[in-house]
């Protein structure tokens, strides 16, 4: 009960709290407190230091803990830069916004920590919808048209997103009449061990549903659409958020239900649903990164490019999965990092147009230098994470009994990073004639240091590569029956 | 008595076929939301308990009178006009709506061949499901949109009783204040669409694409 109090409860509370407290202040000292307490939290039952034992309708398990540990990060740092983007000045309107901002957020820990923990489809269901709607409002931080707009589509298309995984999860208990498992409650684990006996017509159904559906919160082509739009107009700390953990969370419940159907007859259908899902998404960022003339679209694309390399990576199997399972954390970190760069140009030129940006390494000096070096380590050069990830994806890929799928992949990874690149240096290096933007030296602010930490933990993480990592990710590939 | 409400419930997704007034809509939402109460007590009519009243009780609370009087009042503070402007003929729509619901119909009953369902409420909360979906896709409205997106929650509630899932009381009201929020979020969303972007349909929806 003590884990489910820290990890869920407190994050409850300190919302209701915030709701009550009107300083800004005050709220961002409760915020950062809760989130530093469920980071450590998180580390420890990582670590094994603390065995955790959770009531109700929830349970951890190597994949749960992994994810978990990723949320809490990517959650500590967004709080850490918070309070020094809501000083930012905005317009007249956007002042309410900072009033629910720290409220959400907490909401947001405790929807997001209860849906990677959860370990019933119903439960998991109720927590994913409370991510959305923590998630809506802060897109509409900026009340301004776009964001308006964003936050409608993000909703609308995610509600129903998600009502298609629910009739997903009906259709699982439908597969399961007739079988030891009817009438009995969706748990994960009780239907991971009883699969063989599902109805797989039924089956084959749920997993659609179920991907289909999440495939709007998680960025998978071709439902991407209102996830590039929301990434793309909400404050940087929240595209950060939504990039590193939200659609890693709607991807747990993809990979709950692809656990379910592996010793099944359906396995080899759902394998080629993920990998369709993945190519889809490459394809799509291939596209898009050609005509894109938006920065923070075009990091939105990148999201869809990565979530499209770990689908593609759980739908081949073998290395690829664990390569999957390491290119999550990498992708969560190195997008973190991306949008708090690109949150800074944003202050400084007032426009999100790669057109109304230039010399960004002359004006903004520490910003302009950090995203060249988070832009190199998100195009997988090493020694930063990435690499190792996607070589290990792309090992798996050579081996497996589709080699092709290698060559398509590097095609369009290789598109997408001369593009990507294209567009990123122009914004660096160009040089504008009149220049009426006021060069003052850019000071040392608290989102560079957590821009700078987390690009060591990128290049940390990889080069020493801890053991209890290395053993989590096996351990997942057990679950999922990867032979390595 | 099961199959009596379903079919209540498909005659009311005819009329949503055939109206073109947004208050319709929200009188059909009502009137769903009374058959899915009904539905919900109805087992419990032999051995009653406080405990088993819950669930219907919220399901009334929140699908016959807070959801619909919601809507019915931002329709009245917005002043959104009566027709729903459709972006097809009338009468394609109920074509349409028809032909699916045959298909569904049929296709149910082959299903419940193999496995063991009720086939008049399973295709009944199916093709609340599609109707639901046409509802968004055929009309212009947003607020409709928020109505079709109801009917398409109240399929899916009317979909899990035909397939006697057994979700915990906790999670069913989870579910259903989840919705609630959705909707509420959604009518706020409105609010400030119709103030910024002096439009309520879809068209006012534009700037963002590549």
């Amino acid at each position: 009960m003590f884990e489910f109090t820290i990890l869920i409860l407190i994050p409850l509370l300190s919302s209701a709290v915030c709701y009550t407290i009107k300083n800004i202040r005050l709220q961002y000292s409760i915020t950062l407190s809760v989130s530093a307490l469920h980071l450590i939290f998180s580390l420890m039952i990582f670590i094994g230091w603390y065995q955790p034992n959770m009531p109700f309708y929830f349970s951890t398990d190597s994949l749960s803990k992994l994810f978990l540990l990723v949320l809490s990060n990517v959650y500590f740092w967004v709080v850490l830069v918070s309070f020094s983007y809501l000083k930012r000045p905005v317009a007249s309107n956007s002042e309410e916004g900072k009033r629910y901002y720290f409220l959400l957020l907490n909401f947001y820990l405790f929807a997001n920590t209860s849906a990677i923990l959860s370990n019933h489809f119903g439960m998991y269901w109720v927590a994913a919808e409370g991510t959305t709607l923590s998630v809506a409002p802060l897109i509409y931080y900026y009340r301004n048209e776009e964001a308006l707009e964003a936050m409608w589509k993000y909703l609308f298309l995610v509600s129903i997103g998600i009502a298609f995984a629910f009739i997903g999860i009906l259709f699982l208990t439908l597969s399961a009449k007739g079988t030891s498992l009817e009438a009995q409650q969706l748990f994960f684990s009780e239907f991971v061990k009883k699969a063989r006996e599902l109805n797989p017509v039924w089956l084959k159904a749920s997993f659609i549903f179920i991907f289909v559906g999440l495939s709007t919160k998680i960025g998978i082509a071709p439902m991407h659409s209102a996830d590039v739009d929301a990434t793309s107009n909400s404050p940087s700390p929240i595209a950060a958020l939504m990039s590193g953990s939200l659609r890693i969370t709607a991807l747990l419940g993809v990979m709950r239900i692809f656990q379910i159907v592996r010793p099944t007859s359906t396995y080899e259908f759902a394998k080629i649903i993920l990998i369709i899902g993945g190519l889809l998404s490459l394809l799509f960022a291939f596209i898009f990164m050609f005509k894109v003339n938006n920065y923070k679209r075009l990091l939105a694309y990148s999201s869809i490019e990565h979530l499209g390399i770990i689908t593609l990576g759980i739908g081949i199997g073998g290395l690829a999965f664990v390569g999957a399972m390491y290119h999550i954390i990498y992708n969560s970190l190195n997008k973190v990092v991306l949008f708090f760069t690109a949150g800074n140009i944003h202050r400084k030129y007032k426009t999100r147009e790669v057109e109304g940006v230039s010399s960004v390494l002359n004006i903004l000096p520490w910003s302009g230098w950090l995203l060249l070096i988070s832009f190199l380590a998100i195009s997988a050069i090493p020694p930063f994470g990435i690499f190792f990830s996607e070589l290990m994806i792309f090992e798996g890929m050579l081996f497996s009994d589709k080699p092709w799928l290698l060559a398509v992949t590097m095609f369009f990874l290789l598109f997408i990073f001369i593009n990507m690149g294209k567009t990123l240096f122009q914004m660096l290096y160009k040089k504008n004639e009149n220049e009426i933007l006021p060069i003052e030296k850019e000071r040392f602010e608290i989102i560079h240091f957590a821009t700078i930490v987390l690009l060591i933990l990128l290049i940390a993480i990889a080069v020493i590569s801890p053991n209890i990592l290395h053993e989590n990710i096996i351990n997942i590939s057990k679950d999922f029956g990867i032979k390595l | 008595m099961q199959n009596v409400l379903s079919i209540l419930f498909c005659l009311s997704l005819f009329y949503l076929a055939v109206t073109s007034r947004v208050k319709a809509y929200v009188t059909v939402l009502r009137f769903q939301g009374i058959l899915l109460t009904v539905l919900l007590v109805f087992p419990f009519i032999h051995h009653f308990s406080i405990f088993a009243l819950i669930l219907p009780a919220t399901l009334f609370i929140v699908k016959v009178m807070v959801i619909p009087r919601y809507i019915n009042k931002i329709i009245l503070d917005l002043d959104i006009k009566r027709m729903i402007e459709p972006t097809i003929q009338q009468f394609t729509f109920l074509l349409l709506v028809i032909f699916s619901m045959v298909i569904i119909f049929v296709a149910s009953n082959i299903l419940s061949k193999s496995t063991n369902i009720e086939t008049i409420p399973f295709a009944s909360g199916f093709s609340a499901i599609v109707v639901g979906i046409f509802v968004i896709i055929f009309r212009k409205k947003l607020i409709v949109h928020v109505t079709g997106f109801l009917v398409l929650e109240n399929g899916i509630f009317l979909f899990g009783t035909a397939v006697a899932s057994e979700l915990p009381m906790m999670i069913e009201l989870g579910t259903l204040l989840d919705i609630f929020v959705v909707v509420f979020l959604m009518g706020i969303a409105i609010n400030k669409i119709s103030s910024t972007l002096s439009g309520f349909d879809v068209t006012a929806l534009g700037r963002l694409k590549d």
